[in-house]
């Protein structure tokens, strides 16, 4: 059974921000929300890194160990997702994640955040699939359709993959063995001189 | 003449010791009818998704080919 995943090649993101617009968009994120972020290392000096982030779908989800509710639930893509009816926007989730992938609405204590909000995989939730009340919750459901997230999907430079964890990662393996690892292989040492350090 | 608490009665006809003794029987007797629910009917119960919410729904189709020869197109295109 294949396990979804999402990969960022940091040697390949640019910052763009394209994938955090296209999710947005794509899901008609409420305001507030934001289900990927781009986050950039070192910003303006030599060996700047950026990578874009949303919820990684942890093997063992630290989100799902601590709700109170037991929302979530995995699906047989690996997929964690979770259900807003009965999320009660407690928080703790937001506390566990390691990454800050789950997002509230408003600001405010428990019951009046609003209901959690986070990357779906583009994989809708547990309402039939390509619904309208689906939607109107969770956002389109692009796998049922058979294809892959967007934000991976629309990428530019190729650095966000997504998809299948072993054919991803066999893609990102020959890149480096192709390349080399780190940013060097990329004109990094071109453009700042052999004496930068990453 | 000054009326007895027990006697005075106020707009609705009710005296203020009456009242609160009104009030009083009917707040046992709510309680009482509280009690009388039984608990399990308000237990909380574990989400258990079922299995058409869990099922698999990623197919390789052409589509999702296409993207992994694209993204592997340096590496992958011998």
């Amino acid at each position: 059974m294949a396990r979804m995943k999402f990969l960022c090649d940091a040697d390949r993101c640019i910052e763009c921000n394209a994938c955090v617009t296209a999710c947005k968009n794509e899901h008609e994120v409420p305001w507030g929300i934001n289900r990927r972020r781009v986050i950039t290392l070192n910003d303006g000096k030599p060996g700047e890194r950026s990578v874009s982030m949303a919820c990684m779908h942890c093997t063992d989800a630290p989100c799902a160990a601590v709700c109170p509710v037991n929302c979530f639930y995995t699906t047989a893509d690996a997929v964690v997702l979770h259900s807003k009816d009965l999320c009660i926007g407690c928080g703790y989730c937001f506390y566990a994640c390691p990454f800050g992938a789950p997002q509230y609405p408003r600001v405010g204590n428990f019951g009046s955040r609003g209901k959690m909000d986070k990357c779906t995989y583009c994989s809708g939730g547990p309402e039939v699939d390509l619904s309208v009340a689906e939607y109107e919750k969770y956002g389109s459901n692009r796998l049922a359709e058979g294809k892959l997230p967007l934000c991976a999907e629309m990428c530019s430079t190729k650095s966000l993959l997504a998809g299948d964890g072993e054919m991803i990662a066999q893609i990102y393996k020959e890149r480096v063995i192709k390349r080399g690892y780190g940013s060097g292989a990329w004109g990094w040492k071109t453009a700042y001189r052999e004496t930068i350090a990453i | 003449m000054r009326q007895d608490d027990d006697t005075r009665k106020d707009g609705t006809g009710l005296g203020r010791r009456q009242f609160f003794r009104t009030l009083g029987g009917g707040t046992a007797a709510a309680a009482a009818a509280v009690a009388s629910v039984p608990l399990g009917t308000t237990e909380a119960q574990a989400y258990d998704p079922g299995s058409a919410e869990t099922r698999s729904r990623y197919r390789e189709t052409d589509h999702v080919k296409a993207f992994y020869r694209t993204n592997g197109y340096e590496t992958l295109k011998k």
